[in-house]
């Protein structure tokens, strides 16, 4: 398999190439945030990767994907048109940000601050139907779903190739899955054909609740320690049939879970992941006291303890809730109700994750993205809404090896298509990959074992930024 | 007994000679070649490839050469023979060699589509891919000629060929990087390939030469042939495949270098583009060669090298038919079987997966002091819990739920699977009274497959799916890669669905669904309809089409699919179904997936897939008979347990394959065992993602009684229950995670159950039973076997170790550490 991009040396953070580091040969590490938990990196399946301590902190990057579920409008957001029609350009005002020439919605006051830690690619689009469901898969997996095929999740096949670091699992989704949407489709948070093993492990409940924990990870008060500890035991003694058990894939699985459930149960680290009371008031005002900035902070204090890949979703549902489907009437949001609660929310909360990564020295080795699954109808509707419109929206990208500060492409005057530098959904998952160091021309066994590509053949990461 | 094993060891060694294949040679045209094996032979089977230590000598070097790696060349018009000496033995075929003075014009669809196909240049990742690739696009592996004569003709300004300097026509320059190529270097410029493509162009680079009488076609492929058919090899081994194509002009041509190969087990034989196999491990594998649209087995026998004495074979027991021809596979690999379970093991076994409940420790005990396990067998296929079990898995694979289906539409077809469960419909008339429904929804609960899937390729290949265990859907856009189907076959396949009125019932939610006597759908590449035609069935003959003609002497398309699929001879209805049936018994379909029946994925044991299949069709596809077939046979009887020698086997039957019980026969047994039923109190509705209170499904509703898939339950999700949303087997999930261990921990469903106060462990905590009464007990309700004297020390020992401890929080622990325990969870 030819390479396209194989001219380009890799590029790490901290200036050195991939070819400079494997000159260099073995260094030792020095002050790495996360050394202690690449010491108990876990194996891949197919045992191809290596942990090494050897490696910078930056050759082993982490993702959290923010899923804006909805579907932001764009002209609202991130990609102001001030010189188009009324009808078009709505009510809000663009505003200077802290990189020169990168201009935003007035109703985002904290992002304009840290721009210089993300770019907007402003030229996304897909051409599939234009429900939610279809644009969830095609997001989170670089690929609309066809012939029956579900593909895995970013997360997934990241936690497939790589395995977890030690007993954190290698990808978790807060707090819920999406459910229904409108197309009753499947929306592309699983593994898909890699099978239900490598699931994101689901949290399932709302970590802005007062008494929130993970919804059986700690024993219901009734079993105390020590019955644990005996039921355990206890188990274990029963051991007719041995040699069937222990020739059985099946059965080898369903012990590792066990013990995994159990590490994860009595692991101090794991606990104190999911434990937000250990943050301090300060910090969780700081991300905001909703589902969805506490849900920010929880990925954060996750990615802190060792684990890989973190989806939050932003909502659940788009009926009967407040969220960035915006078509005027209910049982959907208008676009005032969106400037009021959405977008506030948002603000504080991706700005809070931006600076807290930063400050704790972890967002040099951490993407993080924050994308809808399209953007909204340039015209506004009699409703004073805007429906859905996947001909072009814009996506925010930063974090690891991705640079922050940059605009990847545009969209025409009236935020109707892309003008320049289209980008589909397989481009945004293969610049993720990329970004978490796998090899986009990887083939992971898909259904029938027919091998497929971690993205569609000649499908490239955005290499502007890197 | 000294004799017996002598007559055994030298049958072992058997007869040895050699064979050359192809067995005859005919070569046609003045370059025509064919490359030629000679194999070992012991007793008829093939054991080795001896070509390259053969010498070879052609009688008549007039008429054929041959070299020394036994290719063998056309000289002149005429007959003779070759032959070919290895280890004092000696062997010889006939050769015909004729039209050595007629030179043949290189056939565009016959030798350049193919070549293209082999150099990966209309591959998916290349110019096949459906945007093309730098500018040039072929159809997917060529299944368009024409369309691929186009563009290599006519588009970009014709640069493609150069008939006046064939070596400057772009199509040569590229792929050998005399001019730069996205796709690198794809051919060498003293290749064969070349040499063909290059001919081809000097010719005149015709879609259909010349010299062809007018209206003459190039001929036609009709068949391939893959030698040796098959072998049985040992580790290391390695052995050429020979690929013979057949035209429709008679003549053949050697197309070993041109062909594609794949093995179905990499492990035991793996196979280069060449052919060359290289055998790798123990096992049996097929290579698949695919040539054009035609399709090749090579099957390959790897023995394991174990020393098994023959009487462990022959002392095998066999129940019915099935059991000679396990036998016979296993002993032709090596493996020997296990013996038999024990009656307490079989009981467990049999209820699991015939009804899905645990036999309780009473009928254990009557089972085991009196084990008839054919009486046991019959009578389980009457239960009513048969009827729910299998009610519950003929509505996965029919995708009834609320999903999609209004609850009234989805009671209605479940109405409809569950009567035909109870009633043991035959199979056949099952699918035929799906197939060809007529009348409303609510009544006739089966039209609403129709309901179900409304668009037609939707239809088309989930009834392939469904009835036939098979996928099609890679032929909706272009031929088949894997298999044999084309994308016409296909369109003419659903052009037998074309004909389908969907129309409003009299009451609000219900239809009606009723046969038009018109309408096409039309071969989206073509633009016209395909006629009607069952895959490689025959067409529904013109006359009776009914295209706008009105109701006379039309044929309801559906009848006439009814008709071809549920024949007697279909070869592919009887098969899938009793795959399904006995995968469920054996943890392992014949065919593996179950729904992924298809010429490149063969049966593990085709013979007994075939006497299942006609077995089931004498007896009027009768599913009860094939389930007690099944279930009487020595090879569902066999223990779980692996011995050294049949370890590394897990396809061929050698033993009971352990596999996780579904999750449905897990909640009902956690309510059986502690006596508190599951509630199914809330719903998934609508388009909102909420859920609604229902009141329809009472207290004591079993889990596998539900219709539907929509009602919440953590559990039922986290142990993989099916969404039915798509027809695939592959939707229920029989992994194992850490939500599932998670949630037998922490969560609510098995702990409340075991807290409740009305739980059998109250019953027990009021009379007073001691710990090695309550380990029994728990034992027998289980796992259907009472502890051994290990375990019952080990609980015994933990039980009492705090003195302190509630009884009923020891008791709870103790059935919480049996009920979560890997042999509960597994069927063994």
């Amino acid at each position: 398999m030819f390479r396209l991009d194989a001219q380009r040396p890799a590029r790490f953070c901290d200036g050195l190439t991939r070819r400079d580091f494997l000159h260099a040969g073995a260094i030792p590490v020095l002050g790495l945030t996360l050394g202690h938990c690449f010491s108990l990196a876990g194996r891949a399946s197919d045992g191809a990767y290596r942990p090494s301590l050897a490696r910078p902190a930056n050759s082993d990057v982490n993702c959290i994907m923010l899923f804006l579920v909805g579907g932001p409008s764009h002209i609202d957001t991130w990609d102001p048109k001030p010189a188009a029609p009324e009808e078009v350009r709505g009510p809000f005002r663009p505003t200077a940000t802290n990189v020169p020439g990168m201009q935003i919605a007035e109703i985002f006051p904290r992002m304009a601050r840290h721009a210089d830690k993300y770019s907007l690619v402003r030229s996304v689009y897909h051409t599939a139907t234009a429900v939610h469901d279809t644009g969830h898969q095609m997001m989170q997996t670089g690929r609309l779903f066809t012939g029956g095929i579900e593909h895995p999740h970013v997360g997934c096949t990241l936690g497939y190739v790589k395995g977890g670091r030690g007993e954190m699992p290698s990808h978790v989704l807060i707090p819920r899955p999406i459910g229904r949407t409108g197309g009753n489709l499947p929306h592309g948070h699983t593994a898909g054909y890699l099978g239900r093993q490598h699931d994101p492990f689901i949290l399932n409940a709302d970590p802005a609740v007062p008494d929130f924990q993970v919804p059986d990870l700690l024993p219901p008060s009734y079993i105390a320690p020590i019955r644990a500890d005996r039921r355990q035991r206890l188990r274990d003694g029963v051991d007719a049939a041995m040699e069937a058990f222990e020739n059985n894939t099946q059965s080898r699985q369903l012990d590792a879970s066990f013990q995994l459930a159990y590490r994860l149960m009595s692991s101090p680290r794991a606990r104190d992941a999911f434990n937000l009371n250990q943050e301090s008031p300060a910090v969780r005002d700081r991300y905001g006291r909703t589902r969805f900035g506490q849900s920010c902070l929880l990925a954060r204090r996750l990615i802190e303890r060792g684990v890989r890949f973190v989806t939050v979703n932003m909502f659940e549902t788009v009926f009967d809730e407040v969220t960035w489907d915006i078509h005027g009437s209910r049982p959907f949001t208008d676009i005032a109700q969106m400037s009021r609660e959405v977008v506030p929310n948002f603000d504080r909360a991706y700005s809070a994750l931006l600076e807290d990564l930063t400050e704790r020295g972890l967002y040099s080795n951490t993407m993080v993205t924050a994308l809808g699954e399209f953007g909204r109808t340039p015209k506004i509707n009699p409703a004073g809404g805007r429906d859905h419109h996947p001909g072009v929206w814009t996506i925010l990208m930063g974090g690891g090896p991705i640079r922050g500060g940059r605009i990847i492409g545009e969209s025409d005057e009236l935020g109707y298509r892309p003008k320049s530098r289209p980008v589909t959904s397989g481009e945004v998952a293969a610049t993720l990959y990329r970004g978490l160091g796998l090899d986009i021309h990887r083939e992971l066994p898909g259904p029938q074992n027919r091998p497929l590509p971690l993205v569609d053949f000649g499908v490239q990461a955005i290499r502007e930024l890197f | 007994m000294l004799s017996a094993y002598l007559v055994v060891s030298s049958m072992m060694l058997g007869q040895p000679s050699l064979e050359i294949h192809p067995p005859a040679v005919k070569l046609t045209g003045p370059t025509a070649t064919q490359r030629v094996i000679v194999l070992r032979t012991e007793d008829k089977a093939i054991v080795g490839d001896a070509t390259g230590r053969a010498e070879f000598f052609s009688a008549n070097p007039k008429v054929a050469i041959i070299d020394e790696n036994g290719v063998v060349k056309a000289v002149g018009d005429g007959e003779t023979s070759i032959s070919a000496a290895h280890d004092d033995m000696n062997v010889s075929i006939k050769v015909k060699v004729e039209k050595t003075r007629t030179p043949e014009p290189v056939s565009f669809v016959n030798h350049v589509i193919p070549i293209l196909t082999k150099v990966g240049c209309n591959s998916g990742a290349c110019h096949g891919a459906l945007a093309g690739k730098g500018g040039m696009k072929l159809s997917l592996r060529g299944y368009d000629p024409d369309a691929d004569h186009f563009v290599l003709t006519r588009q970009a300004n014709a640069r493609r060929v150069n008939r006046q300097e064939p070596a400057r026509s772009l199509m040569l320059m590229k792929p050998t990087l005399a001019l730069s190529h996205g796709g690198g270097l794809k051919l060498d410029v003293k290749s064969p390939e070349f040499r063909v493509l290059a001919d081809w162009i000097a010719e005149g680079a015709y879609l259909t030469s010349p010299q062809r009488k007018q209206g003459e076609s190039d001929p036609k492929l009709e068949r391939i042939e893959a030698f040796p058919p098959r072998a049985t090899l040992a580790k290391d081994d390695q052995l050429q495949i020979i690929v013979r194509a057949w035209y429709s002009d008679g003549h053949a041509e050697d197309v070993t270098r041109w062909a594609r190969y794949s093995s179905t087990e990499d492990l035991v034989a793996g196979v280069d583009d060449q052919g060359a196999v290289k055998v790798g491990g123990h096992g049996e594998a097929a290579i698949a060669v695919l040539y054009a649209n035609q399709v090749a087995l090579v099957r390959i026998a790897s023995p394991f090298e174990n020393n098994v004495d023959p009487k462990v074979f022959a002392q095998s027991p066999r129940h019915n038919f099935i059991d000679p021809l396990v036998i016979k596979k296993l002993e032709a690999l090596k493996i020997p079987p296990s013996p038999q379970c024990l009656d307490s093991e079989f009981i467990r076994r049999a209820y699991l997966d015939a009804i899905g409940r645990l036999p309780t420790p009473a009928e254990v005990a009557a089972f085991t002091k009196n084990p008839n396990r054919g009486k046991l067998v019959n009578a389980l296929v009457e239960r009513s819990e048969f009827v729910d079990y299998w009610t519950y898995k003929w509505a996965d694979l029919l995708l009834i739920s609320s999903r999609k289906l209004p609850q009234p539409a989805m009671r209605s077809f479940h109405h409809f699977v569950r009567q035909s469960v109870a009633d043991n419909m035959p199979w056949d008339r099952f699918t035929r009274e799906i197939l060809t429904v007529r009348g409303n929804t609510l009544q006739n609960g089966q039209a609403n497959y129709f309901m179900l899937h409304k668009d037609i390729s939707d239809l088309t290949e989930t009834t392939a799916l469904t009835f036939m265990g098979m996928s099609i859907t890679c032929a909706r856009c272009h031929n088949h890669p894997l298999e044999k189907w084309t994308q016409d076959q296909y369109w003419g396949m659903a052009n037998l669905f074309a004909q389908i009125a969907i129309k409003n019932g009299e009451r609000a939610g219900e239809f009606s669904i009723q046969s038009a006597s018109e309408g096409d759908v039309a071969h989206p590449r073509r633009g016209i309809a395909m006629p009607p035609t069952p895959l490689d069935g025959n067409s529904l003959p013109s006359p009776h089409r009914g295209r706008g003609a009105g109701g006379e002497g039309v044929i309801d398309r559906r009848e006439y699919f009814a008709d071809w699929l549920t024949s007697p001879d279909n070869p592919y209805f009887a098969k899938a179904l009793v795959n399904r049936v006995w995968r469920n018994f054996m943890g392992r379909g014949l065919v593996e997936a179950e729904d992924d029946h298809r010429q490149t994925n063969p049966p593990s044991n085709g013979e007994l897939l075939d006497a299942l299949a006609l077995d089931f069709v004498k007896n009027k596809y009768d599913v009860k008979h094939l389930v007690r077939t099944i279930m009487n046979s020595a090879a569902y009887q066999r223990s779980a347990t692996p011995q050294a020698a049949n370890k590394a086997d897990d396809r061929f039957y050698s033993r009971y394959l352990i596999r996780r019980l579904p999750a449905e026969v897990v909640l009902d047994a956690y309510s059986d065992i502690t006596k508190v039923p599951t509630a199914f109190t809330q719903v998934a509705v609508g388009s909102s993602g909420g859920n609604a209170a229902t009141v329809d499904y009472p207290l004591g509703t079993r889990a596998l009684q539900l219709p539907d898939t929509q009602l919440v339950s953590q559990f039922l999700d986290a142990f993989g229950r099916p969404e039915r949303g798509q027809t695939c087997a592959c939707e229920r999930q029989q992994e194992s995670s850490v939500t599932q261990a998670l949630h037998l921990n922490n969560g609510q469903t098995l702990n409340d159950k075991l807290r409740n106060k009305k739980s059998r462990i109250e019953d027990w905590l009021t009379e007073k039973i001691d710990d090695d009464e309550a380990i029994r007990r728990i034992f027998l309700l289980a796992l259907s076997r009472p502890p051994s004297e290990r375990e019952s020390a080990h609980f015994r020992k933990i039980m009492r170790e705090d003195p302190q401890a509630a009884r009923r929080e020891v008791l709870e622990d103790l059935c919480w550490s049996v009920l979560t325990s890997r042999e509960f969870l597994f069927n063994r």
